[in-house]
């Protein structure tokens, strides 16, 4: 009973939430074209280029959970830098690149068996260009939706069972282009990706299976975005998001420490534009990953670190150097 | 429960409003535009820097560049269909100069459509030449101004190509000359360049698009024919190596990309 009474807090909190983002869509001169998804919702006049980094901000391959905990929420920073050249040729100069994301993310009940996963993020990057200008850029980015249905579910406390407990949820959603595209930042030829937003809507399909046994897990993640034209006919490449987590929890009275190790791809497929393949813009990048969760209570704290063990981003143009992630969760 | 189930049915239906039409408008490209072509002045796959040394050629030449001019003109696009776009050939003449940071040339008022083709020609065709000092106009002064012309009898430099070099068997620092041209209507260098484009190049009323190319002047003297500076270090009127510098010349040029809309650099 007290279950279901949070859960129907929480299904509130969400519903405000979403009708605020449907007022921020809703600007009034945006419905002057025909076409009601891609033209009515817009925030701003944004368009294209966002391929690998900057507005890949929900989930990727860092997850649209944390792999430890079902039901949770939480904030969680993610800090990328990436460097990426500044013209056309091997010596041209690089550009460090930091992208910044704030979000607020939850795993909510909704039944016994299904679950909404909400990913809000806020942007902040920025950049020191060749001849030493820096650029910022901020708002909020762009906001996905799942729901994810447990075909198999954990028993609770499956720590102190004695066969393995293994879990597996499948999901699908999608990516709201609600993150703004500003054409200034576009200006020369660096990473075009410097942005918040993509502009389009897309649709993701997503699993997540794991088990534990004991105090031992391994979970893992697999999920893939289809990616839709934006209005100014841009279409970024469909991305494939895949990881693998092996990890271990110590009890030490009330807090229980979790350290994860992992491994971490992302693979992407070429943009278009009017229809055809922009060069240079597939890639893939594959990362590994050290990752310690600390929880007391309903409380828990998380920190990972993810570096590149391989990668091609865009013909080697853009490259990714590090990533970081911080989380505070409450575990519901 | 179920009412909890109900709510999100109606949240997901609310997200997805709209979305189901997700319609390609095979929009109509009316008016016209301007398509930019940048030069971006490159040495075997590096930036081409003034007076920065280079790596050296595969004839073991270490170039340092302190001039990289050259005259393009007669600018050509063909469309989708098949049809070419001759753009006005008084206003189809223009000067690359590294030196003056002269880069880009812009091409006002193309039709609108899908271009899948540039064609240029590097330096000034006899028919041009022919008009006689007045008929020049403007350009006249402009290929004086950045050391394209030899005399107007001699006629325009096409290429204008100088700096050191030191090779295996020229130890000192040694001066280097290129200088193309037509040498009057005796030796016709004029040559043209066709581009295919990997991305089509769009064009309309709200649509200004341009075209980066990656030009590779190591090319001027190695490519189809190999010229070497240790073996002559001064061409210019050659009546053997300058039609070969013209043919190596036409091979410099490389699409690198295409930005359609807003047109970039």
């Amino acid at each position: 009973m007290i279950n279901a009474l949070q859960n129907t807090k929480l299904l509130s909190t969400t519903i405000c939430v979403f009708l605020v983002f449907q007022m921020l869509w809703a600007k009034p001169d945006a419905f002057k074209d025909s076409n009601p998804c891609i033209h009515s919702y817009h925030l701003e006049d944004f368009f294209d280029f966002c391929d690998t980094c900057g507005c890949g901000s929900s989930g990727g391959s860092m997850g649209y959970g944390t792999g430890l905990n079902n039901y949770f929420i939480g904030v969680r920073y993610i800090g990328q830098q990436y460097r990426s050249r500044d013209g056309i040729f091997n010596d041209s100069p690089w550009i460090t690149e930091n992208f910044n994301t704030m979000q607020v993310w939850g795993n909510v009940p909704i039944t016994k068996r299904a679950i909404l996963n909400v990913i809000v993020p806020y942007q902040q990057h920025n950049r020191v260009l060749p001849d030493q200008t820096e650029q910022k850029i901020n708002g909020l980015g762009d906001i996905s939706v799942l729901a994810f249905y447990d075909l198999l579910k954990r028993t609770p406390d499956s720590i102190i069972s004695i066969t393995p407990e293994h879990y597996f949820q499948i999901g699908a959603g999608v990516k709201a282009p609600t993150g703004k595209y500003d054409r200034a930042n576009n200006t020369g030829s660096v990473n075009p990706s410097f942005q918040v937003g993509n502009g389009s809507w897309d649709y993701i399909a997503a699993m997540n299976y794991g088990f534990t046994y004991r105090n031992w897990g391994i979970s893992t993640l697999l999920n893939y975005t289809f990616k839709t034209e934006n209005p100014k006919q841009y279409q970024f490449g469909n991305q494939l998001n895949y990881g693998i987590n092996a990890f271990k929890t110590y009890y030490i009275s009330d807090l229980a420490l979790t350290p994860i190790l992992g491994i971490a791809g992302e693979h992407f497929e070429a943009n278009k534009e009017y229809g055809a393949a922009v060069p240079n813009t597939k890639g893939s990048v594959f990362l590994g990953k050290v990752s310690l969760e600390a929880s007391y209570n309903r409380i828990a704290l998380g920190l990972a670190g993810m570096v590149p063990i391989s990668q091609q981003l865009n013909n080697n143009k853009v490259e990714l150097k590090h990533r970081l992630s911080v989380y505070v969760n409450i575990n519901l | 429960m179920k009412l909890n189930l109900i709510s999100t049915a109606i949240l997901f239906s609310l997200i997805m409003v709209g979305c189901s039409s997700n319609d390609t408008t095979t929009d109509q490209l009316t008016g016209s535009g301007s398509i930019s072509i940048k030069y971006d002045n490159g040495y075997n796959g590096n930036d081409l820097i003034i007076g920065a040394a280079n790596s050296a050629n595969s004839n073991g030449e270490n170039l340092t560049i302190t001039r990289l001019s050259y005259i393009v003109s007669n600018f050509r696009l063909v469309n989708s269909t098949g049809e070419e776009y001759v753009f006005p050939k008084d206003e189809s003449y223009f000067v690359i100069s590294q030196e003056a940071d002269l880069d880009n040339v812009v091409l006002p008022e193309i039709p609108a459509g899908e271009y899948t083709t540039l064609k240029f020609g590097v330096g000034v065709d006899q028919e041009k030449y022919l008009q006689g000092a007045e008929g020049q106009g403007d350009f006249l002064a402009l290929a004086e101004s950045h050391h394209m012309m030899w005399s107007w009898q001699a006629g325009y430099k096409f290429l204008n190509f100088e700096g050191s070099f030191t090779s295996e068997i020229v130890t000192d620092d040694t001066e280097f000359k290129i200088h193309m041209g037509s040498h009057g209507s005796s030796l016709d260098n004029y040559k043209e360049v066709t581009l295919a484009l990997q991305t089509n190049v769009r064009v309309s009323d709200e649509m200004d698009s341009s075209i980066h190319l990656k030009i590779d002047a190591a090319k001027i003297l190695v490519s189809s024919n190999n010229i070497q500076l240790t073996e002559k270090s001064v061409i210019m009127v050659d009546e053997v190596k300058s039609p070969q510098i013209a043919v190596n010349v036409t091979e410099m040029f490389e699409v690198d990309h295409i930005h359609n809309g807003d047109g970039h650099n």
